[in-house]
């Protein structure tokens, strides 16, 4: 009986152990940070202002909320992100999880001066995620990104990866940079990070309460914007435009996206592009003048054509694939222009070279941001259109044909 | 050997996860570089080789433990202080995979909990199993194997779906030659955690059918250095070959890059029940082969010491470094250094001496 009795409670004992609640913290005792911004702290004995946004689950829910803000920003100053951390969690009254991190913004002015000390923070912390998407704030201090009331989604990190995610998959050349992409463009030989941008354009003051979404036109909008590339892990500038729309076709990742064709005067073709393909190959039999040949393959639909063009006719497609083509060249040509111009391998030609020539790669790895800028670039790029959409011609060609019939 | 007999089914899962344990989390073979996979074949090939010598042994002496075959052809006391020998080298290296472990799972997830309760807890877990006896942790294998290759699974689907596997990041294959594969083969893959197959000559004779049971253990090698491999494949196409040399426990960064859009994500759980069922296993049979050996050679009953034996394994694994850094150092040397000595050196002594008295006996017929 007695000997029934100790086991019974032994099992009791050991079914406490199985809980494992030695490091447990309940929910209701964290604070979730869904963002993180990373300034460059002004006074002379810290190095960094680091900002949490924390989500207040009680907003969240509904339930008990108090109708405020849904999240709250805190902030904390010091010689590394560790101890900011440390100083910012004293204003708080829960544990700071650092889990769930969807974004990290760091700012212009830091970045610029290199971001080495804190990836490794990032990288390091076994809270954090390798999976958070980083940003640089264009010309704006990093805290005031995540200080804005968005519209979709109440968690404004949230909405910013969602635009993120919906830019990428049209019209946009931004793309997902997690921590360990960072790492590895840092850690290339010659080479240096790429980082989307993003801005607050409009009232950053009044962007901050909720009275931004409280009209029709909200006051303050959060935008993703340009590429910031880096030699090593020092930002040296900002990719808009041809050149960004270049440098995210070479890294494959522009899945679709606008791109305009003009003609002459009032003449516009416009097309979806979707489908691109790119292979960047190399031939480096003598390393110190390698070779890189891009192909590009992408298709094409027309959603806009405000000219007289009799677009039944193929080969006035073939004309507009020529054109197509040509144009997609030269903002490749640009973005290369634009790494050479940098001195900073970020569009990965090394890997290329390296995968060529592996024993040629050896002798200039060390000096590569001097080799990368004689590197002679062939673009190969073919176009296909596959559809006009719901019409052949346009209403406008129909008269413009007669016009050009009876003259 | 009397006693219970294993099954062939279940004394293969029981090598796979053996093979397995902690070779699937920590990083394997970066010596090499992104080469690593090749190296961790490699390794297996060599394994393989050197498996050929202990069954050649088991052949010999189908139901006899290397502890008692040793004293058979060394003689009495030279066999007895080589049985000695690897006795200590089994609870020392039990207390090393505990070490492992524990370790691991402090740094990862379980922060601010004791080392020492960690290791308690696993340790008496082995016990618990191995008080049953050895057939009982052969048929625990078994349940825990499906789980295993179950999260094997579904970490596959999750990799090819995620999008996040770079091929590209594997090539140039064998870019620096194949010098830095040679030198990660010699320094640590054929013996880890292929050369580590050593402690199975202790379990062997349990085998329920001496003829198939050889080929038992060499198939389940080289599965689990085809698992390894391709793990290592993973880890470098979805990190990068730099980022996993860099981490002691590369599958866990790897498994928190892997989503499935919004909905499947997080699944690091998945990969810290992968390390616990792999060290668990991995402890158990060294702590196993170890138990064996004494009763065997001390004439004592099997359970008498799996206590006293916990409570060794339990503190060397805690005593033999003060961080994790200097305890993977030092098992660098070891797998260099130290364990060649008894995986080769000592079963190729055994088999040379035992030939020589066996051709010395068939000479002098009558």
């Amino acid at each position: 009986m007695l000997r029934k009795l100790t086991l019974f409670l032994l099992s009791g004992v050991f079914l406490l152990m199985l809980t494992s609640c030695w490091d447990s913290i309940e929910l209701n005792r964290r604070a979730i940070v869904s963002g993180m911004s990373i300034d460059k702290d002004l006074s002379k004995d810290q190095k960094y202002t680091v900002s949490f946004q924390v989500v207040v689950a009680d907003e969240i829910s509904g339930k008990n909320s108090r109708g405020n803000s849904p999240v709250v920003l805190y902030s904390g100053s010091g010689r590394s992100l560790y101890e900011a951390l440390g100083n910012a969690s004293r204003k708080v009254a829960r544990y700071l999880s650092l889990g769930h991190v969807r974004v990290i913004i760091i700012s212009e002015e830091l970045a610029r001066e290199g971001i080495s000390d804190i990836m490794d923070f990032l990288e390091r912390d076994s809270g954090m995620r390798l999976s958070s998407l980083l940003f640089i704030s264009r010309g704006q201090p990093a805290k005031d990104i995540l200080s804005i009331i968005t519209v979709f989604g109440k968690i404004p990190s949230s909405d910013l990866v969602q635009k993120l995610e919906t830019t990428s998959k049209g019209f946009g050349f931004n793309f997902k940079v997690e921590t360990d992409d960072v790492i590895r463009g840092i850690e290339a030989k010659g080479a240096g990070a790429i980082i989307n941008g993003v801005v607050v354009s409009g009232d950053q003051e009044s962007g901050g309460s909720k009275k931004n979404v409280e009209d029709i036109e909200p006051k303050a909008i959060l935008r993703t914007s340009g590429l910031a590339v880096f030699s090593k892990d020092k930002l040296v500038g900002f990719l808009d435009g041809a050149e960004g729309k270049g440098t995210s076709r070479l890294y494959n990742k522009l899945q679709q996206h606008d791109s305009i064709i003009e003609l002459g005067e009032d003449n516009v073709a416009a097309f979806n592009i979707f489908m691109v393909h790119t292979t960047v190959k190399a031939n480096a039999k003598d390393p110190e003048h390698p070779i890189i040949n891009i192909s590009i393959g992408q298709q094409a639909g027309l959603k806009e054509s405000s000219g007289p063009l009799d677009l039944t006719r193929a080969e006035v497609l073939r004309d507009l694939e020529k054109r197509l083509s040509e144009q997609t060249k030269e903002e490749t040509e640009a973005a290369v222009k634009a790494a050479m111009k940098f001195k900073s391998d970020y569009l990965g030609f090394s890997e290329a070279v390296e995968r060529d020539n592996p024993k040629g790669w050896k002798k200039v790895q060390d000096r590569w941001n001097t080799v990368f800028t004689r590197c002679e670039v062939n673009i190969k790029v073919k176009s296909v259109i596959r559809h006009t959409d719901m019409r052949t011609r346009s209403f406008q060609s129909k008269t413009g044909n007669k016009k050009g019939g009876s003259s | 050997m009397r006693g219970p007999k294993i099954g062939l089914l279940q004394f293969f899962s029981l090598t796979l996860l053996f093979e397995l344990g902690t070779a699937l989390l920590v990083n394997v073979g970066m010596v090499s570089g992104r080469d690593a996979w090749i190296s961790i074949l490699v390794g297996c090939m060599a394994g393989l080789v050197i498996f050929a010598g202990y069954a050649y042994l088991y052949k010999l002496y189908p139901d006899m433990p290397l502890s008692r075959y040793a004293r058979e052809i060394l003689g009495k006391h030279l066999g007895a202080a080589v049985a000695i020998l690897y006795v200590v080298m089994f609870m020392n290296t039990a207390g090393r995979d505990l070490r492992d472990g524990s370790a691991l799972l402090v740094m990862a997830t379980l922060h601010r909990t004791p080392i020492l309760v960690v290791g308690a807890l696993m340790i008496l877990s082995c016990a618990y199993v191995l008080h049953k006896g050895i057939e009982v942790l052969a048929r625990t294998s078994l349940i825990f194997l499906f789980l295993a290759l179950s999260i094997g699974a579904i970490f596959t689907v999750l990799a090819l779906l995620s999008g996040e596997m770079e091929w590209k990041r594997l090539f140039p294959v064998l870019g620096d030659g194949f010098l830095p594969v040679a030198i990660s083969v010699v320094r640590q893959n054929y013996m880890f955690p292929f050369g580590e197959i050593i402690c199975f000559t202790m379990l062997m004779p349990y085998l329920s059918n001496d003829r198939k049971g050889v080929w038992v253990i060499p198939a389940a090698m080289l599965l689990a250095g085809l698992l390894i491999s391709y793990t290592s494949i993973v880890n470098i196409t979805v990190l990068g070959s730099d980022m996993v040399e860099r981490s002691p426990f590369p599958l866990l960064s790897t498994i928190s890059k892997l989503a499935l859009s919004e909905l499947i994500q997080r699944l690091d759980i998945l990969v810290v029940m992968l390390l616990i069922i792999g060290v668990f296993f991995k402890i158990a049979v060294f702590y196993g082969a170890a138990l064996v050996g004494i009763s065997d050679l001390f004439g004592l009953p099997y359970r008498t010491m799996i206590y006293p034996s916990a409570l060794i394994i339990l503190f060397s694994s805690i005593l033999n470094a003060r961080s994790l850094t200097e305890h993977l150092d030092e098992g660098g040397q070891l797998l260099s250094d130290v364990l060649p000595f008894f995986t080769i050196v000592i079963p190729t002594a055994l088999i040379i001496v035992a030939n020589f008295r066996r051709y010395r006996s068939a000479s002098r017929p009558g």
